[in-house]
């Protein structure tokens, strides 16, 4: 069979990677020993990069909880949730995510990419205006796409420069739909949520958020940073994963809309995909409710940030924002980002590795994500690995 | 505004982005081939565009253009539209 053209540019970076004998995209890990251990390449390693921020993958009532529902219920559903997919457990989940955030009602989506893509392609179509942050996780992008709205794009958390393309729409600007997200995974910096919210009401537009990173991590109730704000009630549809606070696999979007229910069926990821399993969805239920009163957790998470945070600007590397679950080192270099993360790799350290054009700047870093299950211990061996690294800081 | 005028103004905007990467820039200079910008690039010059021109040119608007002419026209189209 002939080479595929379109495959060029992936090949050309798989071919650069063999060549320096490094491959940040293949990491292997052989055996998982808790949220921030595991066994990779023969070496028991420190997991800085899961976004496990409350270390729950091993909590024991959540693996009871799966446990339990995978015996009683079997391993899958084998169907979407619009034919034979929906048991009782998927709606009990949706109702305690819209009473989690206070909200009339919750759609649980098979991912988080899928809950992004399902939301915006369901809220917008061909002759609507979708208006996303410069710095968007490309679900959102890939959502934008697949509604066929006409797209636009404003700087990076700049609510200001939002308004100025949302006065550009004219009388057009009240339909607009507004996608930010709460931290942004790459830097781990926030967003001006109240800027934001200003702007929307303003203009009489519709805001969606994402909470991704943000999840479990900030607000008392860890409701993101929506509640951190004290908007929650100003943001029209909180999306959000599983995939980071809540241990597990799946998607959500919680709404006072009082057309969720229409949603879902216009959400061509929500009804083209199997349904998340019994035991993925009987986890997430315990994993929720140990969430709302994380506050423990939530205080070690923030306690670990702000060690590693502190120490990594002791050792004089660039941040890529203020101490928060994402620690972000900048290294202008790719090939330099690429040694230095093989480097960690190499001293029982495994952080991600980011490179343009997923970064914002053009930037290469070293990203770190921190879990509440991290020990002072552990944050001082990432804080040594990265010490002994002699080669440039920027 | 015509054609010409808009092309002038893009090579304005594209001289610094494009870090000499060809030695003149004209309607028919292709924006990822010969001035090497990648998909960010171009994400940052459409923002720029947009402000230069006072227009919105969205994200899908831009699957067929190819060469500075073609944004020329795609801006063109939309200055006509909002006029």
């Amino acid at each position: 069979m002939k080479a595929n053209p379109k495959l060029q540019a992936v090949r050309a970076v798989r071919q650069e990677l063999a060549e320096l004998g490094i491959d940040p995209f293949g990491v292997q890990i052989e055996r998982i020993i808790s949220p921030t251990e595991g066994l990779i390449d023969g070496r028991s390693t420190i997991l800085a990069g899961t976004n496990n921020y409350l270390g729950l993958t091993f909590d024991p009532d959540c693996i009871a909880a799966a446990r339990n529902a995978l015996e009683t219920a079997g391993t899958g559903t084998t169907g979407s949730r619009m034919a034979n997919g929906s048991y009782a457990g998927h709606r009990e989940l949706e109702l305690e995510f819209a009473r989690y955030f206070g909200k009339r009602d919750a759609i649980v989506f098979s991912t988080g990419y899928q809950a992004n893509l399902g939301m915006i392609s369901a809220l917008a179509g061909p002759d609507d205006i979708v208006m996303i942050d410069a710095d968007s996780h490309a679900s959102i992008y890939d959502g934008c796409r697949l509604s066929g709205a006409n797209t636009l794009r404003f700087r990076h958390n700049d609510p200001e420069d939002l308004a100025k393309r949302l006065r550009r729409l004219g009388s057009g600007a009240e339909n607009a739909l507004i996608v930010v997200e709460g931290v942004y995974s790459m830097l781990g910096d926030r967003a001006p949520l109240r800027e934001f919210v200003d702007v929307k009401n303003r203009f009489g537009a519709t805001l969606m958020l994402d909470e991704a990173h943000s999840l479990g991590v900030l607000g008392d109730r860890g409701r993101g940073l929506a509640e951190e704000a004290g908007v929650l009630d100003d943001v029209d549809y909180v999306v959000g994963t599983f995939s980071k606070s809540l241990g597990n696999t799946g998607g959500f979007c919680v709404s006072d809309s009082a057309e969720m229910d229409v949603l879902r069926y216009a959400s061509r990821p929500y009804v083209f995909t199997a349904s998340l399993p019994p035991a993925t969805i009987a986890a997430t239920r315990q994993a929720l409710h140990t969430l709302a009163d994380a506050r423990h957790l939530r205080q070690r998470l923030r306690d670990n940030a702000e060690h590693l945070h502190a120490g990594l600007g002791a050792l004089g590397f660039r941040l890529g924002a203020p101490p928060n679950a994402v620690v972000a080192v900048l290294l202008g270099d790719k090939l330099q980002a690429l040694r230095f993360w093989d480097h960690l790799l190499k001293h029982g350290v495994y952080v991600n590795l980011m490179v343009p054009p997923a970064t914002p700047n053009g930037e290469s870093l070293l990203r770190c994500s921190i879990s509440a299950a991290h020990t002072p211990e552990q944050i001082d061996a990432i804080l040594a690995a990265f010490g002994s690294w002699t080669g440039a800081k920027e | 505004m015509n054609h010409q005028d808009i092309v002038a103004q893009l090579v304005e905007i594209l001289t610094p982005l494009a870090e000499g990467r060809a030695t003149a820039i004209d309607a028919g200079t292709e924006l990822t081939g010969e001035l090497a910008l990648d998909s960010l690039k171009v994400m940052d010059l459409m923002l720029a565009v947009e402000d230069q021109f006072d227009i919105s040119v969205p994200i899908n608007a831009l699957a067929n253009v190819r060469t500075v002419g073609d944004l020329a026209s795609t801006i063109g189209k939309t200055l006509g539209e909002s006029a």
